[in-house]
């Protein structure tokens, strides 16, 4: 198995950040983002601090890699997953997409080597979620 | 009304890492998700949207943010303001006051919440995946839909159009989508000026 991350949205931490502020604040979203975006360090405040379990502030993203895997891994993570996207690019080669919710709730629930090359592919992208993520499996 | 695209990924950042890959456009759109914020949109409007499924929205919460000013933040409809503006006026007047006084008196937000009528304002942000899109401009955009989703869904398409002019050419109501209405009897008769309007 071999993954390779190719595509995601731009700056998926600062949109998770304004996600959580737009539902607690009198502030519109596009003006939390736009400030958001200019405030690296905030947005590292916001995101560090995550410890909820209402998981669709983490689904305004999407990642996409490339899977390297056979039949049996895809139907294995679409049974487990329903939130993951699949296209075959020819014989075992997959174009594979998610948001990081589906990311962290596959990773955490059932590891294994898909489970595990998801989160180092996202840990420099998102780096504070993926400390999140690390301190939820363990 | 206030719609802005703020986030997608560019069709272009997968389709450089795959030359030879033969994807169409309904396998590429269902690997791409366009963030939107949305302000200053009524309730009434928010809860057709949340009834497309595969999407995500994050909301702004009527139990931690507290309605001030109602009178000023209400979407009212043109053929309310054209015909009843006092009933809805007076109306909306005494939710605010009821709602203040709930609030006053120490009720939490969570319950006083309840006497905010379907006009109140709201912001959230949604994601959708490209095909949800489609699926959402087929049965918004149509001239069936309500008012103010339909406006929504128009300025939406509008946006991503601009984002990725290819993908969404052929995107609209489901009779610009599929060259015939799907609405049987309740079809507006006039498909031809809608497929017009939408053609790029």
């Amino acid at each position: 198995m071999r993954l390779t991350l190719i595509a995601r949205t731009p700056n998926p931490e600062a949109m998770i950040a304004a996600a959580m502020l737009t539902t607690t604040s009198g502030v519109k979203p596009s003006t939390i983002y736009e400030r958001l975006q200019a405030n690296p360090e905030k947005v590292n405040d916001i995101v560090s601090r995550l410890e909820v379990q209402h998981g669709s502030i983490l689904e305004h993203n999407r990642l996409v890699w490339i899977l390297e895997a056979d039949e049996q891994l895809v139907l294995d993570t679409l049974l487990k997953n329903k939130f993951f996207t699949f296209t075959r690019l020819g014989s075992g080669r997959w174009l594979m997409s998610a948001n990081l919710r589906a990311i962290l709730e596959y990773s955490e629930e059932h590891g294994g080597d898909l489970g595990d090359s998801l989160l180092d592919s996202i840990c420099t992208v998102v780096p504070n979620v993926n400390c999140f993520a690390e301190r939820r499996r363990a | 009304m206030k719609v802005k695209l703020l986030s997608y990924q560019p069709s272009m950042d997968i389709l450089s890492h795959l030359p030879a890959a033969k994807l169409s456009e309904k396998e590429l759109l269902g690997h791409l998700s366009f963030t939107f914020a949305l302000e200053g949109i009524s309730r009434a409007c928010s809860h057709q949207l949340v009834r497309h499924r595969v999407a995500s929205f994050s909301q702004q919460s009527q139990r931690y943010i507290q309605v001030r000013m109602l009178k000023t933040h209400v979407v009212a409809p043109p053929s309310v303001t054209a015909k009843s503006p006092k009933i809805f006026d007076s109306l909306i007047g005494q939710a605010s006051n009821a709602y203040q006084a709930l609030v006053d008196a120490g009720i939490p937000g969570e319950d006083a919440r309840f006497v905010l009528p379907n006009a109140t304002e709201t912001n959230l942000l949604v994601t959708m995946d490209g095909r949800s899109l489609m699926h959402f401009f087929g049965l918004r955009c149509c001239i069936r839909a309500q008012w103010e989703v339909k406006e929504l869904s128009d300025e939406m398409l509008r946006q991503v159009r601009e984002a990725e002019p290819e993908l969404f050419s052929g995107a609209g109501p489901y009779c610009c989508q599929l060259g015939r209405c799907p609405e049987g009897r309740f079809t507006c008769g006039r498909m031809g000026e809608v497929v017009e309007k939408y053609r790029v």
